[in-house]
């Protein structure tokens, strides 16, 4: 009686080892199937995501970029106060105009009511938490009865968009209210 | 470290004279024809200094910081415009927002962030019935903790702290069970419904490491959001961290350590 219980005890014993085997087999060859090789080089990640993340593609480009193929807009541009403005703030991205220097879709050029909701974004002055003394702030329908013009005037009928200043100061020279080489104001244009 | 160099030349110099001159000149030649060509659009300008020179997997020169100027920010939502345009971030997900504060002289605190001020401030509020003591705009984005809680909940290795310090998301393995997006303090994560994964800002670590300055820094136009290398003296944070500045973090307390700092921040913000 005594060995045959021992051979059946063996057997069941056997029988787990080898479900542990198989279970242990199969743990062994999913992690090599779904764990990337190089996880955990580093840390508790994929070396491969930073590569990944490193190469994604750069849709905005600097104004520099924009200005290198526009020069006429970039001479009123820089010589303005909106030099700090981006190009790509109202035109949109680069990445959707040019490729590898070379164009390849028109960009959006703001109109009418447009124009005029761009640069209420910074110059409206009814939005309140504004630093006073940083950009100039006008309230809308009254800067145009102020200036006796239209309430239904466009921002740019009066202010080139790229250099706001400039045709103000243009036309004030021309009806002598500045002198010829006297700056209205030394950080204007 | 000059050193070596010049002993490397003496001894180039000494290998093989004539070819050590073709090297040289070669080597001029093709710098000056550099000069000539206009360089390509994959050339990208250098605003932030010494980003070339670091071609390896993590940036091992720098330790980058960024500081939002709550005195000059004017609340125009360029920064989230641009933010939009680079990732392409759905409607209604923001992973830069900017959210405008209003203090009465109660010291009642109104916030607000119509649509994350992607459109900008368009209307004034109405709701304000004292007169207002205080009021600014605070642009939130990714906090970079150096102790991220969000890195630490992520079961599947997806979230992850780079060796230069950028916390990243690795879209290929991600399951989007949110436990990042609760984990965060500052609420900067989302699940993009475009990928279906966990979504942030990056600081725009592929602009970066590109020697470009994040999206955001780029296009402000009264440099509100200032970016830079603290191990660089003549940087403009290392100049603002080391003056006499109310600088602060946000939510000190759960001790991330964020390396987001903010400049001139009110204690009702904190």
């Amino acid at each position: 009686m005594e060995p045959e219980y021992k051979s059946k005890y063996n057997a069941h014993l056997i029988k787990v080892i080898l479900v542990l085997i198989v279970l242990g087999a199969g743990v062994i060859a999913a992690q090599a199937l779904f764990i990337p090789s190089d996880f955990g080089e580093y840390g508790h990640y994929r070396t491969g995501a930073v590569e990944d993340e490193r190469n994604r593609l750069v849709r905005n480009q600097t104004n520099e970029s924009c200005l290198k193929c526009h020069p006429y807009i970039k001479k009123i541009h820089l010589g303005g106060v909106h030099k700090t403005v981006s190009c790509e703030f109202c035109h949109g991205p680069n990445a959707d105009h040019a490729v590898d220097g070379k164009k390849i879709a028109d960009m959006p050029v703001k109109r009418g009511e447009d124009i005029k909701a761009l640069c209420l974004r910074c110059h409206n002055k009814i939005i309140r938490a504004r630093p006073e003394e940083s950009i100039k702030m006008i309230a809308m329908p009254q800067h145009l009865e102020e200036k006796r013009v239209q309430t239904t005037h466009i921002c740019n009928q009066c202010h080139h968009v790229h250099a706001p200043m400039k045709w103000v100061i243009e036309a004030k020279r021309a009806h002598g209210l500045i002198k010829e080489e006297e700056k209205l104001f030394p950080w204007m244009n | 470290m000059d050193e070596l160099k010049l002993s490397e030349i003496k001894e180039e110099i000494q290998k093989d004279r004539r070819a050590f001159i073709k090297n040289v000149l070669g080597g001029t030649i093709a710098g000056s024809l550099f000069l000539v060509i206009p360089a390509g659009a994959m050339e990208f300008p250098q605003q932030i200094p010494g980003m070339k020179d670091e071609k390896g997997t993590f940036i091992t020169q720098k330790k980058f910081a960024f500081i939002v100027d709550i005195t000059r920010c004017i609340g125009c939502g360029s920064c989230c415009v641009a933010d939009k345009n680079e990732y392409k971030v759905p409607d209604g997900n923001y992973r830069t927002w900017v959210e405008r504060y209003i203090i009465d002289d109660h010291d009642n605190v109104f916030v607000d962030a119509p649509n994350g001020g992607l459109d900008g401030y368009t209307e004034p509020r109405e709701d304000v019935t004292n007169p207002v003591r205080d009021t600014f705009f605070v642009p939130k984005l990714c906090n970079m903790c150096e102790k991220p809680s969000c890195v630490q909940v992520c079961p599947v290795g997806a979230t992850y702290q780079t060796e230069d310090g950028f916390v990243l998301i690795d879209d290929k393995r991600c399951v989007a069970c949110s436990y990042c997006v609760q984990a965060c303090p500052y609420s900067v994560r989302f699940i993009n419904p475009v990928t279906k994964t966990a979504d942030k800002c990056t600081w725009c670590y592929h602009r970066v490491r590109k020697g470009l300055l994040p999206a955001c820094v780029n296009v402000c136009p009264v440099q509100a959001r200032k970016f830079g290398d603290l191990n660089d003296k003549k940087s403009e944070v290392y100049d603002i961290m080391r003056q006499p500045h109310v600088i602060s973090v946000l939510k000190h307390g759960m001790g991330n350590k964020p390396s987001l700092h903010y400049l001139g921040l009110r204690r009702e913000v904190v």
